[in-house]
């Protein structure tokens, strides 16, 4: 059996504002689990609770309602927290430090041994490409140095789950390559990571399974390769000795090239074209499913066309 | 209390990086430049005269340190969000609290050090005799600092940085009217202001309790037990103030 190294459920959260601003219900009885040493995905809409999920889990915001288990263990009990390697959106460390001094910072509040601490903050600058820059006060850096170092901290007391919360946000190309690197790294290790992305390819790329939140709940939750496979809607043909203009069959889209002729059907009407180009003495050449992107599937749901 | 330690430590290096102690340079240009002034405006005891405008500086300096690198600092470290990687981690909220009172109390008593070891030096430089009441009277301007510190601690996890400052400096204010207050609450003549005088003069801490500085200046004689009554008061709020504050804090978002 999976063992489930993260658990939310039924989290509900609503923020007041102000006497005079209304109340804002952000979640609204969200659940989720993940099982240990997957590569778990969050994914959803700017307002959707991504955030605020995040944060209850690391304990940063009090849910109203619901519970949070990390390993087994309530989420703000120490036994979980020390499980846990946290990076938020947005880099929040002290610029006056320089990265090696707030890596030791952090590894004394974690309470690594003092002879491993030395060692310990090396390999991670190394993990995150710092190591020249570590001396340097933080106020030098770039925005995707600091996000290095944010993640440098996350990874300093070797978690058994990684929280990033957009981890791949303000990267160059180049960076969000190596933090996909280093999260599958972490993954080979065996630690579990739960990571929130706007950036949808990378989510399909590196992830076993994701969660889309709409609007404080999970919509939609599974493989990356099911929830797609679920979402083929088009077919495109190509095919030769038929033209596009004279079937009866409603294409989506055709184009006729100079060697064959190319249509997009519905799925619903793939076997109908497929008669009648037989009937019509064409030869098919190709049949290719169109799926749709997690983004597809994200747009989708946000706008009420589906809901798995 | 490794985590307190570490947080402490921290916020002191902050501190200190603020540049914080420059004001203790400006206590010692105060100290002169009055000393010069009131030694030639004045025919008395002028090592008197230094213990007593000294011992008033030191007070305001360190009030000045208290009201605005409490709230600042602990402000600061919500506002900027730096808390969240704190927090994220094997970290109590109200360790992190009692963290940044350790440090910033350290800051005070740094600062309060140095302006009494430059008090010690113009007294014994113009003459006067350094005796323990001077050491009694600026520890004791270092107890009323731990309350007014704890009451600022308090403030910065419930109002508003400017608000939390506004506040800490009216405890300061009010304490050391308490007792006018309690004979005002005699005299007022309607109900409801004579209420809030009595609420106020109840929730403010006597801030008085900790003033031996006549006793220091004219050599008088210190009751002990009015210097160990002082110390059980400043105790009892300051434990008040931080357990208020670490009860909010922990049911507080971090948004």
């Amino acid at each position: 059996m999976t063992e489930v190294e993260l658990r939310v459920h039924e989290l509900r959260k609503t923020f007041h504002p102000g006497l005079l601003e209304p109340s804002v219900e952000v979640l609204k009885g969200l659940s989720l689990e993940v099982a240990r040493g997957e590569i778990f995905g969050f994914l959803g809409p700017n307002g959707a609770g991504k955030t605020t999920t995040i944060k209850a889990i690391v304990g940063l915001v009090i849910p109203d309602a619901g519970e949070i288990t990390i390993a087994g263990h309530p989420h703000d009990s120490l036994e979980a927290k020390r499980r846990i390697g946290f990076m938020a959106e947005n880099p929040y460390l002290y610029t006056h430090l320089s990265g090696r001094e707030y890596l030791r910072f952090s590894a004394e509040l974690l309470g690594i041994p003092p002879p491993e601490v030395a060692d310990r903050i090396a390999a991670v600058l190394a993990q995150v490409t710092m190591t020249a820059s570590a001396d340097r006060k933080m106020r030098t850096y770039s925005k995707g140095m600091l996000q290095r170092i944010a993640l440098a901290q996350a990874l300093l007391g070797e978690p058994e789950l990684l929280i990033l919360d957009e981890p791949m946000s303000g990267l160059d190309p180049i960076g969000r390559r190596d933090v996909r690197d280093l999260i599958l790294g972490q993954q080979e290790r065996g630690t579990t990571v739960f990571f929130s992305s706007h950036i949808i390819p990378d989510v399909e790329t590196i992830c076993d399974r994701v969660a889309t939140v709409i609007d404080g709940a999970v919509r939609g939750v599974g493989a990356v390769r099911d929830l797609l496979a679920r979402e083929v809607e088009r077919y495109e043909l190509t095919f030769t000795g038929a033209d596009p203009a004279r079937l009866a069959t409603p294409l989506v889209a055709s184009r006729v090239g100079s060697d064959a002729a190319w249509a997009r059907v519905e799925a619903g009407h793939r076997d109908a074209l497929i008669r009648e180009l037989a009937d019509a003495g064409a030869r098919l050449v190709s049949l290719v499913p169109v799926r749709s992107t997690l983004e597809d599937l994200v747009v989708a749901q946000v706008e009420g066309r589906s809901g798995s | 209390m490794r985590v307190i330690r570490v947080i402490a430590a921290t916020t002191f290096r902050e501190a200190l990086r603020d540049r914080i102690l420059y004001l203790f340079l400006g206590f010692a240009i105060a100290l002169l430049a009055s000393s010069k002034l009131f030694g030639i405006l004045t025919v008395g005891d002028q090592a008197k005269i230094i213990k007593d405008m000294g011992l008033a500086g030191i007070q305001l300096f360190s009030m000045l340190i208290a009201v605005m690198m409490s709230v600042l600092l602990i402000s600061r470290e919500i506002d900027s969000r730096t808390v969240y990687y704190i927090l994220a981690k094997p970290v109590r909220r109200w360790q992190f609290l009692l963290g940044k009172y350790a440090g910033l109390l350290a800051v005070v008593a740094v600062n309060l050090a140095l302006m009494t070891a430059a008090l010690l030096l113009f007294v014994w430089v113009y003459g006067g005799g350094v005796d323990a009441r001077l050491l009694l009277a600026t520890a004791m301007i270092g107890v009323e600092m731990a309350v007014l510190v704890a009451f600022a601690t308090l403030f910065s996890v419930v109002t508003k940085p400017i608000l939390g400052s506004v506040f800490t400096l009216a405890v300061f204010v009010v304490g050391h009217v308490s007792e006018d207050l309690w004979l005002l609450t005699r005299h007022l003549p309607g109900s409801v202001g004579r209420a809030l005088a009595t609420g106020l003069y109840y929730v403010v801490p006597n801030l008085e309790r900790f003033n031996f500085k006549t006793e220091a200046v004219h050599q008088l004689a210190i009751p002990a037990a009015a210097v160990g009554w002082a110390l059980l008061y400043g105790l009892g709020f300051t434990a008040l103030a931080l357990v208020l504050a670490c009860l909010r804090f922990a049911r507080r978002d971090l948004q």
